[in-house]
């Protein structure tokens, strides 16, 4: 360790650079990392969610919307289609508004009109299952989502393909770089190095202090970009809070029955997430300057 | 046990330049040699083969009876481990002080750092620079130095001790107290000293081997510079 310190000490700026690449490298990776979780979550929210609503004239009957039911489910373009009563819109309502007594007050189950939530087996049969339903005379009003299911899921395919790019551009960049101030400290302890193995030091004796100060570079870069993001998360919260309003959790790819909340972030997918980047910061460490002293060390 | 023999070896270079021209020798177990001859005449190229720096073109190299020139044979580590090396310039690190710089040579070993710390006292004392030990090389004379260098060279359980020019950037005065200390280990290690120093050779009426244009010219036990 002493070794590595002292190395880190005569070579200010070298070590700076390092430091510095791998610091920009791993804060982006996480940032995309979070982001790419963050849609993705959003994604699988929105997939949970009604895509079509049909709300029914007041006067039509249940019989009448039960046979539209029917109809819908037999086109086959339906994975679910759930039948809500005037009476239980009444008590959803009530159990939304419950904090509000006056809003309470002024609604009864007969203004509140009957739906239908359809959920299309794919997204393209979103439009044909709205149109069919507002053709319908007893249908006052569909609520459609358009297709937001398949333009989150193009958003998030891009912006997962683009951060696997990014990232995978800057850990390159990190590797180069590492390896060549790795070299230039390898020159500069040259005359050090060939006298060890003068006196029988093996070669990975030689390297050691070279791998062990990669990892330390890689641990601390990951450490700080890893605080200096939750930081900058911190702050952006209560943004997040008021854009997500209505939206209880992000499960991160739906694993919320183990703890991986994305919004708001648990300690959980705190701890698993920085433990992920210091990996990943130790292992570009290791791999740049492991390269550099198989080149530079024989 | 630190036997050496050289069966044969010849040494070319890439350039075409013939360094060693089939040169056959045997040292016994701890024996002191002096190994002269003009510059370019192939007593660093002696040295270097035998610490594995480079191979032979042809021929062979024993230590203890084992060829560290065979084919299967590529720990130059192990090889290393055994020798302790002098040099004209001394090599030494001067961002470490002189205990560590002792304390190298068994470090590389890993050897555990309590029989490092009684070793390098040890041996410190050995060359008379234990009151010196925390000292920067550059605080220390060259004779100094090299007085370093050999504790270096001499420190755990090396058998040979191989000396390339060590007293060549000497004055006389130091060059017979580094001389004293090499006069110490006879006996106890197997030497090998390059050198140019026909004085040295002639008063301590060691074995000989003058080797020219890359051949041992002659071999002579209690032997002289002779050129």
């Amino acid at each position: 360790m002493k070794e590595v310190l002292n190395s880190i000490r005569r070579t200010p700026y070298q070590s700076l650079a390092s430091f510095l690449i791998l610091f920009f490298a791993l804060f982006l990776t996480i940032f995309v990392f979070y982001l790419t979780s963050f849609f993705s979550s959003i994604l699988s929210y929105v997939e949970t969610r009604p895509q079509v609503i049909a709300y029914f004239d007041v006067d039509a009957t249940e019989k009448n919307i039960l046979e539209l039911k029917k109809n819908i489910e037999k086109s086959g373009k339906s994975s679910e289609v759930v039948y809500i009563s005037q009476d239980k819109a009444l008590k959803i309502y009530k159990e939304l508004n419950s904090d509000n007594p006056l809003l309470l007050e002024m609604v009864s189950a007969n203004i509140l009109p009957a739906s239908l939530e359809v959920y299309a087996t794919k997204p393209e049969y979103l439009a044909e299952i709205s149109k069919f339903l507002d053709d319908e005379q007893i249908v006052e009003e569909v609520s459609f989502q358009e297709n937001i299911v398949d333009r989150l899921l193009t958003l998030t395919t891009i912006l997962r393909r683009g951060a696997l790019f990014l990232s995978g551009f800057l850990v390159l960049i990190s590797i180069v770089v590492l390896m060549t101030t790795t070299a230039f400290k390898i020159a500069l302890k040259k005359d050090e190095i060939d006298l060890m193995q003068l006196l029988g030091a093996t070669t990975f004796y030689v390297r050691k202090p070279f791998l062990v100060e990669g990892m330390i570079f890689g641990f601390v870069s990951a450490s700080v970009a890893f605080g200096v993001f939750y930081l900058l998360y911190a702050l952006m919260f209560p943004f997040l809070s008021s854009y997500l309003t209505g939206i209880p959790s992000l499960s991160f790819y739906s694993l919320d029955s183990y703890g991986l909340s994305v919004f708001p972030p648990s300690i959980f997918f705190i701890v698993l997430s920085y433990l992920f980047t210091v990996i990943f910061g130790i292992t570009i460490g290791l791999i740049g300057n492991y390269l550099s002293t198989s080149k530079y060390i024989r | 046990m630190a036997m050496i023999t050289f069966d044969a070896v010849s040494k070319k270079y890439p350039t075409g330049v013939v360094a060693l021209d089939d040169v056959s020798f045997q040292i016994d177990d701890n024996e002191f040699v002096f190994l002269v001859g003009a510059s370019g005449a192939g007593k660093t190229t002696i040295l270097r083969l035998l610490l594995k720096q480079m191979e032979p073109t042809s021929g062979s190299i024993f230590i203890d009876k084992v060829d560290i020139t065979a084919k299967g044979f590529k720990d130059s580590t192990l090889v290393r481990r055994n020798i302790g090396i002098v040099f004209q310039d001394f090599k030494i690190l001067h961002d470490k002080d002189i205990f560590e710089n002792v304390a190298l040579s068994l470090q590389v070993t890993g050897a555990k750092e309590a029989t490092i710390k009684s070793k390098v006292e040890e041996v410190l004392d050995l060359v008379g620079l234990s009151e010196k030990k925390r000292m920067f090389p550059l605080q220390l004379s060259a004779g100094e130095l090299q007085r370093v260098a050999i504790a270096r060279a001499i420190i755990g359980d090396r058998g040979i001790i191989l000396a390339d020019e060590p007293t060549g950037n000497l004055d006389p005065k130091t060059t017979w107290e580094i001389m004293k200390i090499f006069k110490k280990l006879d006996g106890q290690k197997t030497l090998l000293i390059a050198t140019h120093n026909a004085d040295i050779v002639n008063s301590f009426k060691k074995r000989v081997i003058t080797v020219k244009d890359g051949k041992v010219q002659s071999d002579r036990r209690g032997g002289t510079y002779e050129l």
